[in-house]
Protein backbone atom coordinates (compact mmCIF):
# COMPACT_ATOMS: atom_id res chain seq x y z
CA UNK A 1 0.00 0.00 0.00
CA UNK A 2 1.34 3.41 -1.00
CA UNK A 3 1.74 5.94 1.76
CA UNK A 4 -0.68 8.85 1.70
CA UNK A 5 2.24 11.21 2.08
CA UNK A 6 5.93 10.66 2.26
CA UNK A 7 8.23 13.54 3.14
CA UNK A 8 11.98 13.18 2.87
CA UNK A 9 14.65 15.69 3.98
CA UNK A 10 12.13 18.53 4.09
CA UNK A 11 13.31 21.95 5.15
CA UNK A 12 11.33 25.17 5.33
CA UNK A 13 12.83 28.45 6.41
CA UNK A 14 11.33 31.83 7.16
CA UNK A 15 14.24 34.22 6.73
CA UNK A 16 17.13 32.75 8.68
CA UNK A 17 14.90 30.72 10.98
CA UNK A 18 14.31 27.07 10.22
CA UNK A 19 10.59 26.54 10.68
CA UNK A 20 10.58 22.87 9.81
CA UNK A 21 13.26 20.25 9.26
CA UNK A 22 12.13 16.67 8.77
CA UNK A 23 14.38 13.80 7.80
CA UNK A 24 11.45 11.58 7.00
CA UNK A 25 7.76 11.47 7.72
CA UNK A 26 5.32 8.90 6.40
CA UNK A 27 1.56 9.19 6.75
CA UNK A 28 -0.61 6.19 5.98
CA UNK A 29 -4.10 6.24 4.49
CA UNK A 30 -7.10 5.89 6.78
CA UNK A 31 -5.21 6.99 9.89
CA UNK A 32 -5.91 9.79 12.29
CA UNK A 33 -2.76 11.66 13.21
CA UNK A 34 -2.59 14.07 16.08
CA UNK A 35 0.04 16.73 15.63
CA UNK A 36 1.30 18.19 18.87
CA UNK A 37 4.02 20.55 19.95
CA UNK A 38 4.45 23.96 21.50
CA UNK A 39 3.79 27.20 19.65
CA UNK A 40 6.37 27.74 16.91
CA UNK A 41 7.25 24.05 16.72
CA UNK A 42 6.31 23.92 13.04
CA UNK A 43 2.81 22.41 13.22
CA UNK A 44 1.15 24.98 10.98
CA UNK A 45 4.11 24.97 8.59
CA UNK A 46 3.86 21.19 8.27
CA UNK A 47 0.10 21.40 7.67
CA UNK A 48 0.62 24.06 5.00
CA UNK A 49 3.27 21.93 3.30
CA UNK A 50 1.00 18.87 3.40
CA UNK A 51 -1.81 21.02 1.98
CA UNK A 52 0.55 21.88 -0.89
CA UNK A 53 0.17 25.56 -0.13
CA UNK A 54 3.74 26.10 1.06
CA UNK A 55 6.67 24.80 -0.92
CA UNK A 56 9.62 23.67 1.17
CA UNK A 57 13.05 24.95 0.16
CA UNK A 58 14.50 21.47 0.26
CA UNK A 59 13.35 17.90 0.19
CA UNK A 60 11.13 15.50 -1.67
CA UNK A 61 7.45 14.83 -1.23
CA UNK A 62 5.34 12.02 -2.58
CA UNK A 63 1.56 11.95 -2.47
CA UNK A 64 0.03 8.46 -2.83
CA UNK A 65 3.29 7.38 -4.37
CA UNK A 66 3.44 10.23 -6.88
CA UNK A 67 6.27 12.72 -6.59
CA UNK A 68 5.14 16.28 -5.92
CA UNK A 69 6.81 18.47 -8.55
CA UNK A 70 5.04 21.73 -7.58
CA UNK A 71 3.95 22.31 -11.14
CA UNK A 72 0.65 24.16 -11.41
CA UNK A 73 -1.35 21.55 -13.27
CA UNK A 74 -0.25 18.75 -11.00
CA UNK A 75 -0.80 20.86 -7.90
CA UNK A 76 -4.38 21.63 -8.97
CA UNK A 77 -5.13 17.92 -9.23
CA UNK A 78 -3.44 17.02 -5.93
CA UNK A 79 -5.04 19.92 -4.04
CA UNK A 80 -8.42 18.50 -4.97
CA UNK A 81 -7.53 15.49 -2.81
CA UNK A 82 -6.10 17.36 0.19
CA UNK A 83 -7.97 20.02 2.15
CA UNK A 84 -6.73 22.19 4.96
CA UNK A 85 -8.99 23.74 7.55
CA UNK A 86 -7.19 26.73 9.04
CA UNK A 87 -7.26 27.47 12.75
CA UNK A 88 -9.43 30.48 12.16
CA UNK A 89 -11.08 29.57 8.88
CA UNK A 90 -12.22 32.18 6.39
CA UNK A 91 -15.77 32.06 5.13
CA UNK A 92 -16.45 33.74 1.81
CA UNK A 93 -19.00 36.56 1.83
CA UNK A 94 -22.47 35.23 1.15
CA UNK A 95 -24.59 32.35 2.35
CA UNK A 96 -23.63 29.19 4.20
CA UNK A 97 -24.77 27.19 1.19
CA UNK A 98 -22.52 29.15 -1.22
CA UNK A 99 -19.55 28.47 1.05
CA UNK A 100 -20.12 24.74 1.30
CA UNK A 101 -20.75 24.59 -2.44
CA UNK A 102 -17.53 26.43 -3.34
CA UNK A 103 -15.14 23.48 -3.53
CA UNK A 104 -17.84 21.22 -4.98
CA UNK A 105 -18.41 23.67 -7.84
CA UNK A 106 -14.65 23.75 -8.44
CA UNK A 107 -14.95 19.99 -8.95
CA UNK A 108 -17.74 20.43 -11.48
CA UNK A 109 -20.71 19.48 -9.29
CA UNK A 110 -24.00 21.22 -9.98
CA UNK A 111 -27.77 20.96 -9.69
CA UNK A 112 -29.46 18.54 -7.34
CA UNK A 113 -26.30 16.61 -6.53
CA UNK A 114 -24.65 19.80 -5.38
CA UNK A 115 -27.59 20.80 -3.20
CA UNK A 116 -27.87 17.33 -1.73
CA UNK A 117 -24.15 17.21 -0.85
CA UNK A 118 -24.35 20.67 0.74
CA UNK A 119 -27.37 19.63 2.85
CA UNK A 120 -25.73 16.35 3.90
CA UNK A 121 -22.51 18.07 4.89
CA UNK A 122 -24.34 20.65 6.97
CA UNK A 123 -26.27 17.89 8.67
CA UNK A 124 -22.98 16.17 9.55
CA UNK A 125 -21.87 19.24 11.51
CA UNK A 126 -25.30 19.74 13.10
CA UNK A 127 -26.26 22.76 11.02
CA UNK A 128 -29.20 21.38 9.09
CA UNK A 129 -31.36 24.17 7.70
CA UNK A 130 -28.57 26.78 7.82
CA UNK A 131 -28.23 26.89 4.00
CA UNK A 132 -29.59 30.37 3.41
CA UNK A 133 -28.04 32.03 6.46
CA UNK A 134 -25.55 34.79 5.81
CA UNK A 135 -22.13 33.75 7.14
CA UNK A 136 -21.65 37.13 8.83
CA UNK A 137 -24.59 36.33 11.12
CA UNK A 138 -23.10 33.07 12.44
CA UNK A 139 -21.54 32.62 15.86
CA UNK A 140 -17.85 31.70 16.03
CA UNK A 141 -18.60 28.03 16.66
CA UNK A 142 -21.17 27.86 13.86
CA UNK A 143 -18.78 29.52 11.44
CA UNK A 144 -16.11 26.93 12.18
CA UNK A 145 -18.60 24.13 11.74
CA UNK A 146 -19.58 25.59 8.35
CA UNK A 147 -15.90 25.63 7.41
CA UNK A 148 -15.60 21.99 8.48
CA UNK A 149 -18.74 21.10 6.49
CA UNK A 150 -17.20 22.88 3.48
CA UNK A 151 -14.07 20.73 3.81
CA UNK A 152 -15.85 17.44 4.58
CA UNK A 153 -18.25 17.95 1.64
CA UNK A 154 -15.30 17.44 -0.70
CA UNK A 155 -14.63 13.96 0.71
CA UNK A 156 -10.89 14.61 0.52
CA UNK A 157 -8.40 11.78 0.71
CA UNK A 158 -6.64 13.80 3.36
CA UNK A 159 -8.06 16.38 5.72
CA UNK A 160 -5.68 18.65 7.60
CA UNK A 161 -7.08 20.42 10.63
CA UNK A 162 -5.24 23.23 12.37
CA UNK A 163 -6.47 23.38 15.97
CA UNK A 164 -10.07 22.64 14.99
CA UNK A 165 -11.34 22.60 18.57
CA UNK A 166 -9.52 25.65 19.94
CA UNK A 167 -11.81 28.27 21.51
CA UNK A 168 -14.89 26.34 20.46
CA UNK A 169 -18.05 26.15 22.54
CA UNK A 170 -18.79 22.76 24.11
CA UNK A 171 -21.69 21.87 21.82
CA UNK A 172 -19.72 22.66 18.67
CA UNK A 173 -16.61 20.89 20.02
CA UNK A 174 -18.57 17.69 20.66
CA UNK A 175 -20.08 17.65 17.17
CA UNK A 176 -16.74 18.39 15.53
CA UNK A 177 -14.84 15.82 17.60
CA UNK A 178 -17.33 13.07 16.76
CA UNK A 179 -17.18 13.93 13.08
CA UNK A 180 -13.37 13.96 13.06
CA UNK A 181 -13.26 10.58 14.81
CA UNK A 182 -15.51 9.11 12.12
CA UNK A 183 -13.55 10.42 9.13
CA UNK A 184 -10.86 7.68 8.88
CA UNK A 185 -13.65 5.10 8.58
CA UNK A 186 -15.04 7.13 5.69
CA UNK A 187 -11.68 6.83 3.93
CA UNK A 188 -10.20 10.18 4.89
CA UNK A 189 -6.76 10.42 6.43
CA UNK A 190 -6.81 13.08 9.12
CA UNK A 191 -3.93 15.13 10.47
CA UNK A 192 -5.04 17.39 13.27
CA UNK A 193 -2.92 19.78 15.27
CA UNK A 194 -3.87 20.42 18.87
CA UNK A 195 -2.62 21.74 22.18
CA UNK A 196 -5.06 19.56 24.10
CA UNK A 197 -3.15 16.57 25.55
CA UNK A 198 -6.40 14.74 26.41
CA UNK A 199 -7.62 14.75 22.84
CA UNK A 200 -5.47 11.79 21.87
CA UNK A 201 -6.91 9.73 24.71
CA UNK A 202 -10.37 10.34 23.32
CA UNK A 203 -9.60 9.99 19.62
CA UNK A 204 -6.87 7.34 19.88
CA UNK A 205 -4.89 8.74 17.01
CA UNK A 206 -1.24 8.40 16.15
CA UNK A 207 0.77 11.18 17.72
CA UNK A 208 3.28 13.21 15.75
CA UNK A 209 5.14 15.51 18.05
CA UNK A 210 7.15 18.41 16.75
CA UNK A 211 9.74 20.30 18.70
CA UNK A 212 11.66 23.25 17.30
CA UNK A 213 10.61 22.32 13.77
CA UNK A 214 11.83 18.74 14.14
CA UNK A 215 10.10 15.47 14.60
CA UNK A 216 10.17 14.28 18.22
CA UNK A 217 8.60 11.47 20.20
CA UNK A 218 6.02 11.72 22.94
CA UNK A 219 6.51 9.70 26.12
CA UNK A 220 8.76 7.33 24.24
CA UNK A 221 5.99 6.51 21.78
CA UNK A 222 6.80 6.57 18.10
CA UNK A 223 3.59 7.29 16.25
CA UNK A 224 4.25 5.84 12.80
CA UNK A 225 5.80 2.74 14.38
CA UNK A 226 2.90 2.18 16.75
CA UNK A 227 0.39 2.64 13.95
CA UNK A 228 1.83 -0.30 12.06
CA UNK A 229 4.51 1.45 10.06
CA UNK A 230 7.29 -1.06 9.77
CA UNK A 231 9.47 1.27 7.77
CA UNK A 232 12.79 1.13 9.59
CA UNK A 233 13.87 4.40 7.94
CA UNK A 234 11.01 6.26 9.56
CA UNK A 235 11.75 4.81 12.97
CA UNK A 236 15.44 5.55 12.59
CA UNK A 237 14.68 9.15 11.73
CA UNK A 238 12.44 9.51 14.73
CA UNK A 239 15.04 8.07 17.04
CA UNK A 240 17.59 10.45 15.62
CA UNK A 241 15.19 13.36 16.05
CA UNK A 242 14.56 12.24 19.60
CA UNK A 243 18.27 12.12 20.29
CA UNK A 244 18.71 15.57 18.83
CA UNK A 245 15.94 16.96 20.99
CA UNK A 246 17.50 15.37 24.05
CA UNK A 247 20.91 16.74 23.13
CA UNK A 248 19.45 20.20 22.65
CA UNK A 249 17.58 19.86 25.94
CA UNK B 1 -22.60 87.39 -5.48
CA UNK B 2 -25.00 88.43 -8.19
CA UNK B 3 -23.10 86.72 -10.97
CA UNK B 4 -23.00 83.44 -9.04
CA UNK B 5 -26.78 83.49 -8.65
CA UNK B 6 -26.99 84.41 -12.30
CA UNK B 7 -24.71 81.48 -13.18
CA UNK B 8 -26.84 79.05 -11.21
CA UNK B 9 -29.96 80.38 -12.89
CA UNK B 10 -28.24 80.07 -16.28
CA UNK B 11 -27.13 76.52 -15.56
CA UNK B 12 -30.65 75.36 -14.73
CA UNK B 13 -32.05 77.21 -17.70
CA UNK B 14 -29.46 75.47 -19.93
CA UNK B 15 -30.34 72.09 -18.45
CA UNK B 16 -34.10 72.50 -18.70
CA UNK B 17 -34.02 74.11 -22.14
CA UNK B 18 -32.08 71.03 -23.34
CA UNK B 19 -29.40 73.27 -24.85
CA UNK B 20 -27.77 71.33 -27.71
CA UNK B 21 -24.27 72.59 -27.04
CA UNK B 22 -24.43 71.71 -23.37
CA UNK B 23 -25.85 68.27 -23.95
CA UNK B 24 -23.36 67.57 -26.72
CA UNK B 25 -20.52 68.37 -24.29
CA UNK B 26 -22.14 66.27 -21.55
CA UNK B 27 -22.64 63.35 -23.95
CA UNK B 28 -19.04 63.52 -25.20
CA UNK B 29 -17.70 63.77 -21.65
CA UNK B 30 -19.72 60.83 -20.36
CA UNK B 31 -19.16 58.69 -23.45
CA UNK B 32 -15.40 59.21 -23.54
CA UNK B 33 -15.07 58.77 -19.77
CA UNK B 34 -17.19 55.59 -19.83
CA UNK B 35 -15.15 54.12 -22.71
CA UNK B 36 -11.90 55.04 -20.94
CA UNK B 37 -12.91 53.59 -17.60
CA UNK B 38 -14.05 50.32 -19.16
CA UNK B 39 -10.69 49.96 -20.89
CA UNK B 40 -8.81 51.11 -17.79
CA UNK B 41 -10.67 48.52 -15.71
CA UNK B 42 -9.84 45.78 -18.21
CA UNK B 43 -6.13 46.59 -17.95
CA UNK B 44 -5.87 48.15 -14.50
CA UNK B 45 -7.66 45.51 -12.40
CA UNK B 46 -5.56 42.55 -13.66
CA UNK B 47 -2.43 44.73 -13.39
CA UNK B 48 -3.21 45.64 -9.78
CA UNK B 49 -3.98 42.01 -8.94
CA UNK B 50 -0.79 40.77 -10.60
CA UNK B 51 1.37 43.27 -8.74
CA UNK B 52 -0.35 42.58 -5.42
CA UNK B 53 -0.32 38.78 -5.64
CA UNK B 54 2.82 38.23 -7.68
CA UNK B 55 6.21 37.72 -6.17
CA UNK B 56 8.79 39.13 -8.53
CA UNK B 57 12.03 41.09 -8.42
CA UNK B 58 11.74 44.90 -8.29
CA UNK B 59 8.17 44.69 -6.99
CA UNK B 60 8.72 47.75 -4.80
CA UNK B 61 10.10 49.69 -7.76
CA UNK B 62 7.03 48.79 -9.81
CA UNK B 63 4.72 49.95 -6.99
CA UNK B 64 6.66 53.23 -6.67
CA UNK B 65 6.40 53.69 -10.44
CA UNK B 66 2.66 53.07 -10.29
CA UNK B 67 2.31 55.66 -7.52
CA UNK B 68 4.30 58.15 -9.58
CA UNK B 69 2.11 57.53 -12.62
CA UNK B 70 -0.93 58.37 -10.50
CA UNK B 71 0.44 61.85 -10.02
CA UNK B 72 1.31 62.30 -13.70
CA UNK B 73 -0.04 65.62 -15.02
CA UNK B 74 -2.73 65.15 -17.64
CA UNK B 75 -0.92 67.44 -20.07
CA UNK B 76 2.14 65.18 -19.92
CA UNK B 77 -0.02 62.15 -20.77
CA UNK B 78 -1.62 64.23 -23.51
CA UNK B 79 1.80 65.17 -24.82
CA UNK B 80 3.11 61.58 -24.87
CA UNK B 81 -0.02 60.17 -26.53
CA UNK B 82 0.00 63.14 -28.94
CA UNK B 83 3.55 62.18 -29.96
CA UNK B 84 2.43 58.61 -30.63
CA UNK B 85 -0.77 59.28 -32.57
CA UNK B 86 0.14 62.52 -34.36
CA UNK B 87 0.90 62.26 -38.07
CA UNK B 88 4.67 61.90 -37.47
CA UNK B 89 4.16 59.42 -34.66
CA UNK B 90 4.29 55.60 -34.87
CA UNK B 91 0.45 55.35 -34.95
CA UNK B 92 0.01 58.46 -37.11
CA UNK B 93 -1.42 56.46 -39.99
CA UNK B 94 -4.62 55.70 -38.09
CA UNK B 95 -5.68 59.36 -38.09
CA UNK B 96 -6.70 59.26 -34.45
CA UNK B 97 -5.63 62.74 -33.38
CA UNK B 98 -8.48 65.12 -32.51
CA UNK B 99 -11.05 62.31 -32.39
CA UNK B 100 -12.99 60.94 -29.40
CA UNK B 101 -10.91 57.74 -29.77
CA UNK B 102 -7.72 59.73 -29.11
CA UNK B 103 -9.33 61.10 -25.94
CA UNK B 104 -10.33 57.58 -24.89
CA UNK B 105 -6.73 56.39 -25.35
CA UNK B 106 -5.32 59.30 -23.34
CA UNK B 107 -7.85 59.00 -20.55
CA UNK B 108 -7.35 55.22 -20.40
CA UNK B 109 -3.62 55.83 -19.87
CA UNK B 110 -4.55 58.33 -17.18
CA UNK B 111 -6.95 55.98 -15.38
CA UNK B 112 -4.99 52.70 -15.52
CA UNK B 113 -2.55 53.61 -12.69
CA UNK B 114 -5.46 54.82 -10.54
CA UNK B 115 -7.51 51.65 -11.05
CA UNK B 116 -4.42 49.44 -10.62
CA UNK B 117 -3.33 51.24 -7.45
CA UNK B 118 -6.76 51.07 -5.83
CA UNK B 119 -6.99 47.37 -6.76
CA UNK B 120 -3.52 46.80 -5.30
CA UNK B 121 -4.55 48.52 -2.06
CA UNK B 122 -7.76 46.47 -1.92
CA UNK B 123 -5.82 43.22 -2.23
CA UNK B 124 -3.33 44.36 0.41
CA UNK B 125 -6.19 45.21 2.74
CA UNK B 126 -8.06 41.99 2.02
CA UNK B 127 -8.05 39.03 4.35
CA UNK B 128 -4.85 37.06 3.64
CA UNK B 129 -6.75 33.78 4.10
CA UNK B 130 -8.90 34.24 0.98
CA UNK B 131 -6.47 32.80 -1.59
CA UNK B 132 -5.17 29.88 0.51
CA UNK B 133 -8.75 28.99 1.45
CA UNK B 134 -9.87 28.93 -2.18
CA UNK B 135 -6.78 26.94 -3.22
CA UNK B 136 -7.14 24.36 -0.48
CA UNK B 137 -10.77 23.85 -1.45
CA UNK B 138 -9.53 22.76 -4.85
CA UNK B 139 -10.04 25.95 -6.85
CA UNK B 140 -7.54 26.60 -9.63
CA UNK B 141 -5.32 29.70 -9.29
CA UNK B 142 -7.62 31.55 -11.73
CA UNK B 143 -10.77 30.50 -9.83
CA UNK B 144 -9.08 31.57 -6.59
CA UNK B 145 -8.26 35.02 -7.99
CA UNK B 146 -11.85 35.38 -9.26
CA UNK B 147 -13.02 34.56 -5.72
CA UNK B 148 -10.59 37.15 -4.37
CA UNK B 149 -12.05 39.75 -6.75
CA UNK B 150 -15.52 38.82 -5.53
CA UNK B 151 -14.43 39.30 -1.93
CA UNK B 152 -12.87 42.72 -2.64
CA UNK B 153 -15.58 43.87 -5.06
CA UNK B 154 -16.25 47.02 -3.01
CA UNK B 155 -12.61 48.02 -3.31
CA UNK B 156 -12.68 47.30 -7.04
CA UNK B 157 -15.81 49.42 -7.40
CA UNK B 158 -14.05 52.21 -5.49
CA UNK B 159 -11.17 51.90 -7.97
CA UNK B 160 -13.57 52.34 -10.87
CA UNK B 161 -15.33 55.28 -9.19
CA UNK B 162 -12.00 56.99 -8.48
CA UNK B 163 -10.80 56.41 -12.04
CA UNK B 164 -14.07 57.69 -13.48
CA UNK B 165 -13.93 60.79 -11.28
CA UNK B 166 -10.42 61.49 -12.53
CA UNK B 167 -11.16 61.11 -16.25
CA UNK B 168 -14.46 62.98 -16.33
CA UNK B 169 -12.93 65.95 -14.54
CA UNK B 170 -9.65 66.17 -16.44
CA UNK B 171 -9.01 68.78 -19.09
CA UNK B 172 -5.41 68.32 -20.33
CA UNK B 173 -5.85 65.08 -22.26
CA UNK B 174 -9.24 66.10 -23.67
CA UNK B 175 -7.87 69.44 -24.85
CA UNK B 176 -4.61 68.15 -26.35
CA UNK B 177 -5.90 64.96 -27.97
CA UNK B 178 -9.48 65.99 -28.71
CA UNK B 179 -8.77 69.51 -29.89
CA UNK B 180 -12.00 70.88 -28.33
CA UNK B 181 -13.97 70.61 -31.59
CA UNK B 182 -17.52 71.87 -31.11
CA UNK B 183 -20.09 69.10 -31.22
CA UNK B 184 -17.41 66.43 -31.72
CA UNK B 185 -14.66 66.39 -29.12
CA UNK B 186 -15.78 69.24 -26.88
CA UNK B 187 -16.27 67.95 -23.37
CA UNK B 188 -17.68 69.76 -20.36
CA UNK B 189 -14.22 70.55 -19.02
CA UNK B 190 -12.81 71.84 -22.32
CA UNK B 191 -15.99 73.86 -22.83
CA UNK B 192 -15.60 75.39 -19.35
CA UNK B 193 -11.98 76.33 -20.14
CA UNK B 194 -12.99 77.85 -23.49
CA UNK B 195 -16.06 79.75 -22.28
CA UNK B 196 -14.22 81.18 -19.26
CA UNK B 197 -11.34 82.35 -21.47
CA UNK B 198 -13.95 84.05 -23.68
CA UNK B 199 -15.31 85.88 -20.62
CA UNK B 200 -18.48 83.79 -20.54
CA UNK B 201 -18.07 83.08 -16.85
CA UNK B 202 -21.74 82.34 -16.22
CA UNK B 203 -21.81 79.77 -19.01
CA UNK B 204 -18.58 78.20 -17.72
CA UNK B 205 -19.92 78.03 -14.19
CA UNK B 206 -23.17 76.58 -15.45
CA UNK B 207 -21.24 73.82 -17.17
CA UNK B 208 -19.27 73.31 -13.96
CA UNK B 209 -22.50 72.79 -12.04
CA UNK B 210 -23.74 70.36 -14.68
CA UNK B 211 -20.42 68.49 -14.48
CA UNK B 212 -20.85 68.15 -10.72
CA UNK B 213 -24.43 66.93 -11.15
CA UNK B 214 -23.38 64.36 -13.76
CA UNK B 215 -20.51 63.17 -11.54
CA UNK B 216 -22.92 62.92 -8.60
CA UNK B 217 -25.49 60.91 -10.58
CA UNK B 218 -22.85 58.48 -11.85
CA UNK B 219 -21.34 58.06 -8.40
CA UNK B 220 -24.77 57.45 -6.91
CA UNK B 221 -25.41 54.87 -9.61
CA UNK B 222 -22.10 53.11 -8.94
CA UNK B 223 -22.70 53.24 -5.19
CA UNK B 224 -26.13 51.74 -5.70
CA UNK B 225 -24.56 48.91 -7.71
CA UNK B 226 -21.95 48.48 -4.98
CA UNK B 227 -24.59 48.04 -2.30
CA UNK B 228 -26.57 45.44 -4.25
Amino acid sequence: MAAQFNLTSIQKRYGNKIALELEELTLWPGHLYILTGPNGSGKSTLLNILALLTKPEQGEMAFTGERVTWKNRELNLMRKKVTLLHQSPYLFAGTVSANVAFGLKARGLSGEELQRTVAESLELVGLKGFEERNVRQLSGGEARRVALARAVALKPEMLLLDEPLANMDQESAQVVEQLIASLPDRGTTVVMSTHDPRLNERLEGDVIQLMGGRLASENGRYPAYSSGDQNPGTLKTMLMADALVMLEG
Amino acid sequence: MGFIQESIRTSFSLIFSLDWEVFSAVWTSVGVAAGSIILAALFGIPLGLAIAIGDFPLKRVVITLLNTLMAMPTVVIGLVVYGIISRQGPLGGFGLLFTPMAMVIGQTVLAIPIVANYTLSSVKGADPRILPTALTLGASPLQSVIQLVHEIRFGIMAAIIAGFGRVISEVGVAMMLGGNIRGYTRTMTTAIALETSKGEFAFGLALGIILMIVALIINLLLNFMQQR
